[in-house]
């Protein structure tokens, strides 16, 4: 086991989300400050006692944005003293992690995602979705006229692992097609989720290709949305009106290629395993207490690295797997005949946020507050979010 | 072979604007205006360092020159594109991506175009070479089946 000085010492207190659409004619700021004045609010304390925030966005200032300053400032908090902006995984167990450390004793998570111009035609119309793409900053070069540099922060090799993945394991898309079919059956029994429609395995692969052998069904849906999370130590926690919601191990992952993703490292070697293993060297909960499960659905590709990642399976059985867990009743996954997984829909069907609302879903899962989609005893929560290149988390939540 | 004569610092950044050009990567744009692939390496152990670095990660040597490359490797991964990123681009057939792993050594890929092959001919460890094609009035590299090489 590793050194973890953190296990149960921090919990998610507030949980807060906007609206999911296509085009809710919103700012980054305004979905982040909706989201942020409600996840302050469920956590049932004064916005004062915020005093660190990380925001959304990959540079420190990101103005125009909800970068950390510019929530401060919106939310009229006087004084923190822990701030950065994040994304993807990292964001929440950055929070996290300046809570335990005595950074700041309430961090105020929140994250902002929109339809970007290049993911729709009616987007790339948008000159309010034209403008943001101009001053986007990833904080560097996004290739510039040079082919060779396509991949930097590029959808497109997940789908040339995808294709190598078949290639090196010898199977079809089945890993992929239960995976998209399982988190549109959650969709569908989501009010909030943006595909209402339930999916078949045969429309799955039926559907468009886009980047072979990646189809539309396998990408997550672009929309606008925020969602925000409050985050203090479990002293604290107790006192405050919601269930706490314990982080009882989490980890992030990096490995020696990261920002050049052809020259990433082998299936199995890649950043989701760094932090499986990373979060297996410190939690007490194993797979087997794991009672919901929520792997990142950028691309079905990155849900079956985490699949296997944290070892449900070996690698490349992800398609034999899923097949032989799954519940055709309610067309889930139902993982060792019970574990369910992206309970919410995920971004396949609820819709992009970077993986922000699997956190909000299991946080509400555990709290034991989702009504009529309410996974009965829920205690034990596993969260992967992230990219295979940069950013992954690994990330363990338990309730009493 | 186009010549753009004596190719000083001021004339790569004229050739590059949207290059993110550092001290690091420079050579790379020069010697690619000169139709050559060039690669950092390192001066004491022979590692290639890829993306451009100023030291070599595995002895930690500063003596990094770059050093042009046999222009061999296979297709390691690749994806077809069906649809680009610009929605007002329209593809009458699917566009390939290639990381090609070079010959010089295992890992070390360089994302190119594959050319003078159909689509539908691309495969997982094909060996191919180094070839130019001209975009944009420049010549930018790009790879091609070796002949005989699928046989």
């Amino acid at each position: 086991m590793a050194r973890h000085p953190l296990r149960d010492t921090i919990a998610i207190v507030g949980v807060g989300s906007t609206p999911y659409g296509r085009d809710l004619q919103r700012s980054h700021l305004s979905l982040g400050l909706e989201a942020a004045v409600s996840a302050i609010r469920d956590a049932g304390i004064d916005k004062q006692e915020v005093d660190g925030i990380c925001g959304s966005g990959m540079t420190p200032l990101a103005q125009g944005g909800a970068g950390f300053l510019s929530l401060q400032g919106s939310l009229g908090i006087e004084r923190c003293t822990w701030g950065v902006n994040s994304w993807l995984g990292s964001a929440f167990v950055h929070a996290g992690a300046a809570v335990a450390a005595g950074l700041c004793d309430t961090a105020l998570v929140v994250q902002t995602y929109m339809r970007e111009p290049n993911m729709s035609r009616s987007a790339s119309a948008d000159p309010f979705r034209r403008v943001l793409e101009q001053f986007s900053d990833v904080g560097s070069d996004m290739g510039g006229g040079d082919f060779a540099k396509r991949w930097v922060h590029s959808g497109e090799p997940y789908a040339a692992w995808m294709k190598r993945y078949m290639h090196d394991y010898g199977v079809g898309k089945d890993a992929f097609a239960y995976m998209a079919v399982n988190n549109r059956s959650h969709g569908s029994r989501n009010p909030a989720a943006v595909m209402q429609q339930p999916i078949t395995l045969e429309d799955y692969h039926a559907s468009r290709m886009i980047w072979e052998p990646m189809q539309i069904y396998d990408m997550d849906v672009p929309v606008d949305c925020a969602e925000a999370h409050v985050i203090t130590t479990a002293e604290r926690a107790r006192d405050l009106p919601n269930k706490p919601v314990y982080i009882h191990a989490m980890s992030l992952g990096g490995t020696r290629v990261g920002e050049f993703y052809e020259n990433s490292l082998g299936w199995t070697e890649n950043a989701h395993w760094v932090a499986a293993k990373g979060l297996w060297d410190r939690s007490e909960l194993r797979l087997d207490d794991v009672d919901l499960f929520y792997p990142y659905d950028g691309y079905t590709i990155d849900a079956i690295g985490c699949v296997e990642a944290v070892g449900w399976c070996k690698p490349g059985e992800a398609g034999e797997f899923l097949k032989s867990n799954w519940d055709p009743a309610d067309n889930i996954l139902r993982l060792n005949g019970r574990t369910q997984v992206s309970t919410h829909g995920g971004g396949l069907a609820l819709g992009r946020a970077g993986g922000a609302n699997f956190y909000s879903e299991a946080v509400r899962q555990l709290r034991g507050t989702e009504g009529a989609r309410q996974v009965p005893d829920a205690k034990n929560a596993l969260i992967n979010i992230g990219s295979f290149f940069h950013d992954p988390s690994a990330v363990m939540l338990r309730a009493d | 072979m186009r010549n753009y004569g004596p190719i000083d610092d001021v004339t790569v950044f004229e050739l590059y604007p949207g290059i993110q050009l550092t001290r690091d990567n420079i050579e790379h744009y020069r010697a690619l205006a000169e139709q050559k692939l060039v690669i950092n390496r390192c001066g004491d152990c022979g590692y290639w360092i890829y993306p451009h670095r100023p030291m070599c990660p595995e002895c930690w040597s500063l003596k990094v020159k770059p050093e042009e490359i046999s222009g061999f490797g296979t297709v390691f991964m690749f994806t077809l594109l069906y649809q680009l990123r610009d929605p007002k681009s329209h593809i009458m057939e699917p566009v390939p991506v290639a990381a090609v792993e070079l010959a010089e050594q295992k890992g070390l890929r360089y994302l190119s175009r594959i050319v003078n092959c159909a689509p539908e001919d691309i495969a997982h460890d094909m060996p191919v070479r180094l070839t130019w094609i001209e975009i944009g009035n420049m010549e930018w590299p790009a790879f091609e089946p070796v002949p005989g090489g699928l046989g």
